[in-house]
């Protein structure tokens, strides 16, 4: 339980697929900036401390954006966890915060990659990705992610239309927020109907490549603004290259903390309220809520047709990487994080769920060769 | 430069455990010995096929077939299949370069 600690703020800049010429993530990242502090009630010259993650930072590094920024930081990390990326940066700083490091932390994530810088960062992912699976054609995380979800279904007994209920109800949520690029309802005879872009992948089941950014504010409690409600994290666990690659991938790294999560956030999975769950592809959606416990008797398919289906527990109610758009992994994780932000502090708008209480948060990333190898989770609180 | 193709696979063996891995690990993930043999696994099994229909910012695509392949000792590695074999079938693994790649064992 961090009780010295919380999330005071969140900010993000629009979300476009086609930046204006010029327009670099940096200029992204800045408006996610302004908006946070702004969120925050707080100056610049009040961040003590800072945590980036973006594939478009080289050649600069996090003292260089610190420098653009005008931000004098005593405290400062750069994390290359893809899409626990933010979720990474929220732990650190929680603790950086709790330990007296610094009272203020910025928490930013942004990219404006375009499709071809995209494909660029996607063949040249990791020395695995370079030497072993580019010369294949395996069409970067959509040709590693065609296999796993393969494997999911064969071992759950799923059918195609299972992952497009995970598609269409976050295009029911997107419809309301004004930041996601795509609002327009999404059927499930569209989605059946789309192209496939890798067997066993259809359109609809990737994520668009977006530029955006996403910040967020970690501070002591007493710094939030007046008169909202305090996000306060239960309990935030991670873990990095879980299984060497040795597994099937149906299982992710969230399986290793699932228990010691829950127990230290002292809530039960059905205590939920609202989810953020990291979904670069419903199949990874699936996999990490089951392995945190969502999904009673590991029955995928019901998960699906019924809880998702009937819209009985809202998941990435922004919509999801699936319809707001993935600005890169960091920042497409911190958007789930700030949607529960929002979610808690009855913020959302009209995608608020009805007396949110506690949040759970993923992030999932680094398809280092069969799939993803970093995750986390945290337990989010409102505090009134 | 394309290199010409080489039968097998090389894939790195614990010189302690005899554990085998692919990609090369500096140290073995089971007993954490550092030294290792190279090896080459000559047939695998195809677990799951896919077909990359779509690359992302390509014209003129062609659709390239990757498989899920398991080898005799039970690692599994993603290679390229250069014909039509499916889940269940034995193919023969070659490499081009520095990528595995299988067809059918004939």
């Amino acid at each position: 339980m961090f009780n010295n600690a919380a999330i005071i703020g969140v900010g993000q800049s629009p979300y476009t697929r086609r930046p204006e010429p010029g327009q670099t993530a940096l200029h992204f990242m800045r408006d996610a900036v302004v908006a946070a502090l702004q969120d925050a009630a707080l100056d610049a010259n009040d961040i003590q401390g800072m945590a980036v993650a973006s594939f478009s930072l080289a050649p600069d590094s996090a003292v260089d954006l610190a420098w653009k920024l005008g931000l004098s930081l005593r405290w400062l990390a750069q994390d290359t966890n893809g899409g626990s990326a933010g979720m990474s940066m929220l732990g650190n700083a929680l603790r950086t915060v709790e330990a007296g490091t610094a009272e203020t932390v910025l928490i930013l994530g942004g990219d404006a990659t375009g499709l071809a810088g995209y494909a660029k960062v996607a063949a040249n992912y990791n020395t695995a990705t370079q030497k072993h699976l580019s010369p294949l054609g395996h069409g970067g995380p959509n040709g590693v992610y065609a296999l796993v979800a393969s494997r999911q279904i064969k071992k759950y007994g799923l059918l195609k239309s299972d992952y497009g209920h995970i598609a269409v109800a976050q295009r029911q949520w997107a419809a309301k927020n004004p930041h996601a690029v795509y609002r327009a309802p999404l059927t499930m005879g569209e989605y059946v109907g789309g192209p496939l872009v890798a067997d066993l992948l259809w359109r609809f089941d990737c994520v668009s490549v977006v530029a955006g950014a996403q910040a967020i504010i970690v501070a002591r409690p007493d710094r939030a603004p007046k008169g909202r409600p305090g996000v306060r994290v239960r309990a935030h666990r991670a873990s990095y290259n879980y299984d060497n690659q040795l597994g099937d991938g149906l299982q992710t790294g969230i399986s290793t903390f699932a228990d010691e999560l829950w127990r230290e956030a002292g809530v039960r999975p059905d205590d939920i309220d609202v989810g953020s769950i990291y979904d670069d592809y419903p199949t990874m959606v699936l996999a990490q809520a089951n392995d945190l416990g969502l999904i009673p008797g590991n029955d995928l398919a019901r998960f699906c047709r019924v809880t998702i289906g009937e819209q009985r527990f809202p998941v990435n109610t922004w919509g999801g990487m699936l319809s707001a758009g993935q600005p890169g992994g960091h920042a497409g994780g911190l958007n789930g994080i700030s949607e529960a932000v929002l979610q808690l502090q009855n913020r959302a708008g009209e995608r608020q769920v009805n007396n949110a209480r506690l949040a759970v948060t993923t992030g999932y990333g680094m398809t280092m060769y069969r799939y993803g190898g970093t995750a986390a989770a945290a337990i989010l609180e409102r505090v009134e | 430069m394309i290199s010409a193709p080489t039968l097998g696979v090389t894939i790195w063996r614990c010189a302690n455990c005899h554990a085998g891995y692919f990609p090369e690990p500096l140290l073995c993930p089971r007993c954490h010995g550092g030294a290792f043999e190279i090896d080459r696994v000559l047939e695998a099994v195809v677990e799951e096929v896919s077909v990359i229909r779509h690359m992302i910012s390509q014209e003129n695509w062609q659709p390239r077939r990757i498989a899920n392949v398991r080898t005799a000792d039970g690692l599994h590695m993603t290679v390229g299949l250069r014909d039509e074999s499916g889940p269940g079938a034995t193919i023969a693994l070659f490499e081009e370069g520095t990528a595995p790649f299988g067809k059918a064992k004939r």
